[in-house]
């Protein structure tokens, strides 16, 4: 399962106002004025994605980030032909999801939109996780299978846990993960998260990550949209940065987060550990990796370095 | 869902008629709405049109900007001229076939009555365009003040309708993100068999209802939190005053008013 965006960018106007920017553009470009500032305040800048050209592979864990209004929400829509691109296409294995006929291999990606829990509606719990399966017109028996096994995915055991409770009285994380349930019962092949751990706690938010991770593990390709730096350089293979619909960073999170810069520029940070460890580097320390996602590893190679010198400083004393 | 197709959303500019006090333009609406109810004739209508067109151009919107925010209520202009062509049978007959029967006063009735919904969508989308929400309710408030010694509430009626504007826009959105939501998860709510669509809707009105019991809670605790205690003793930051723009407009209402009663009365 692969999907490629080739060159995507969308536009929400309508045909008409879409048709009528364009001869403006047209007119535009006759007056040999190039293509002005592609944001802002002209009637032609109306884009909330532009060239977004990337692969995601599968098996991948792809991290997007950006500020709010930046296009990530308008590019994980375009994963499961909820929009289809105003230029350009978007294809999974080869087929354009903007083709009619393409359902099947839009419910290959499952999207869990963000606060999913809010999408909740059915009188119980086991209604709600199958109502996805039963839309795709499974017998009875395999939606029961598979709002089983996904319920077991989310850590909900369903040996013990009420699937004929109201999901309205479930505490707030635990919704979360019955409505992520009622994605995975789809058995989607490419996982789509938008701000999955937005609004939990930082013990459910530990937690949630977890899952996400294992469901990595165990063979999912997983798009993860997320506002936390630390987030995605812990769990990420690959980063999109977006700014204003563009694509300004596409690589691992090492490089990505060589740019602390340019980032802070578009009002993003990076993960907390690495910018005690670029201070760190700033005076001297020779950290030996170029990445650190998490407190813990840069603690260790703090103290190797520590040891190291102590041991070097006993021994000259000596 | 275009947020810009909602009902005569508020167009900011600066004009004179942006610039009117909310409770003289509301207390014109009435009259300019009593006015066009009591029109008679052709001559009257287009009296009835030109004074909205003139509005319009003082108020500086763009043609287009008044055009789609009235277009949506064209249905129930439809409506009503169909309503009018097929039931009023008056006059000479023009065209008969079984049950329909199509007649000269009836014609004339739906073009007429027509036409003079059409103006009135246009006269109140003119308030809602060139006057703020919160304006629109105080001035409805300060309009009902009379009314609180025979015990209608009017703050809380007021306030009531200002925060059902305000939520509308907000409803429609997470409407728009349910809806995307469901449907990746294989609702049809477009096709597919009734069962299935009554189904598909029940996954769409449900988070919808439970989005407005959250945001009730929500607000009621903000309200809570800044001692909020309803109408009596409250004061304004920024009293409206009747100014000389608002005269003017009254003095042109009254030429409006006096032209189609001459015209009911003399054509």
């Amino acid at each position: 399962m692969q999907l490629v965006f080739s060159n995507v960018s969308y536009s929400y106007v309508n045909r008409n106002q879409a048709k009528a920017a364009k001869s403006r553009r047209k007119a535009k470009e006759a007056q040999n004025e190039t293509e002005v500032a592609a944001w802002g305040n002209n009637p032609d800048q109306m884009w909330a994605l532009r060239g977004a050209n990337f692969t995601l592979n599968k098996g991948e864990f792809l991290g997007i980030c950006g500020h709010t209004g930046s296009g990530k929400s308008t590019l994980i829509q375009h994963m499961n032909g909820l929009l289809h691109p105003t230029k350009g296409a978007v294809l999974l294995d080869g087929h354009n999801l903007a083709e009619k006929g393409s359902q099947e291999y839009c419910r290959k990606v499952g999207v869990v939109f963000q606060y999913p829990e809010h999408q909740l509606f059915a009188p119980t719990v086991y209604d709600d996780v199958a109502f996805g399966p039963r839309n795709m017109g499974l017998t009875d028996d395999e939606v029961n299978q598979r709002v089983k096994e996904s319920l077991a995915q989310v850590g909900l055991d369903p040996e013990t846990f009420n699937t004929d409770a109201s999901p309205f009285e479930l505490s707030g994380g635990q919704q979360r993960r019955v409505a992520f349930a009622g994605v995975l019962a789809m058995k989607p092949e490419i996982l789509v998260l938008d701000e999955p751990a937005a609004g939990l706690d930082p013990a459910s938010r530990a937690n949630f990550l977890n899952l996400i991770a294992d469901l990595h593990a165990s063979g999912l390709t997983v798009v993860m949209v997320s506002h936390s730096m630390d987030d995605l350089a812990r769990l990420c293979d690959r980063l999109l940065v977006l700014n204003k619909g563009r694509t300004i960073y596409q690589g691992t999170p090492a490089e990505v987060f060589s740019h602390p810069a340019e980032l802070k520029k578009i009002g993003l940070d990076i993960p907390a550990a690495q910018r005690v460890a670029n201070a760190l580097k700033a005076q001297g320390v020779a950290l030996p990796k170029e990445l650190y996602a998490t407190s813990t590893e840069l603690a260790q190679d703090i103290a190797t370095l520590y040891a190291a010198k102590h041991e070097e400083v006993e021994g000259g004393a000596r | 869902m275009d947020t810009n197709m909602i009902f005569g959303r508020y167009y900011a500019a600066d004009s004179p008629v942006h610039r009117m006090d909310a409770r003289v333009k509301l207390t014109l609406l009435l009259v300019f709405i009593a006015a066009a109810i009591f029109t008679q004739t052709p001559e009257g209508l287009v009296i009835l049109i030109a004074f909205t067109v003139a509005f319009y151009i003082f108020a500086r919107i763009p043609v287009r900007t008044a055009l789609s925010s009235v277009a949506p209520l064209l249905l129930i202009v439809l409506l009503t001229a169909f309503a009018n062509l097929f039931f009023v049978q008056q006059g000479a007959v023009y065209f008969h076939w079984a049950f329909i029967t199509i007649t000269e006063r009836g014609c004339y009735l739906a073009v007429f009555m027509g036409i003079r919904l059409t103006i009135l969508l246009f006269a109140a989308c003119l308030l809602t365009l060139t006057t703020t929400t919160l304006d629109i309710t105080d001035a409805f408030e300060t309009m009902l003040k009379p009314f609180t010694r025979i015990g209608v509430p009017a703050h809380e009626l007021s306030m009531i309708m200002g925060i059902a504007l305000r939520f509308l826009p907000q409803f429609a959105e997470e409407l728009a993100y349910t809806r995307n939501a469901q449907t990746s998860r294989g609702a049809r709510l477009s096709e597919g068999s009734l069962k299935e669509r009554v189904a598909a809707l029940k996954a769409l009105i449900i988070p919808l209802f439970t989005s407005v019991f959250r945001h009730a809670e929500t607000l009621a605790g903000a309200m809570d939190a800044r001692c909020y205690h309803g109408g009596p003793g409250r004061t304004r930051l920024n009293t409206p005053k009747v100014q000389a723009r608002d005269f003017v407009a009254m003095a042109i209402m009254a030429v409006l008013v006096a032209a189609v009663v001459a015209t009911n009365i003399l054509l």
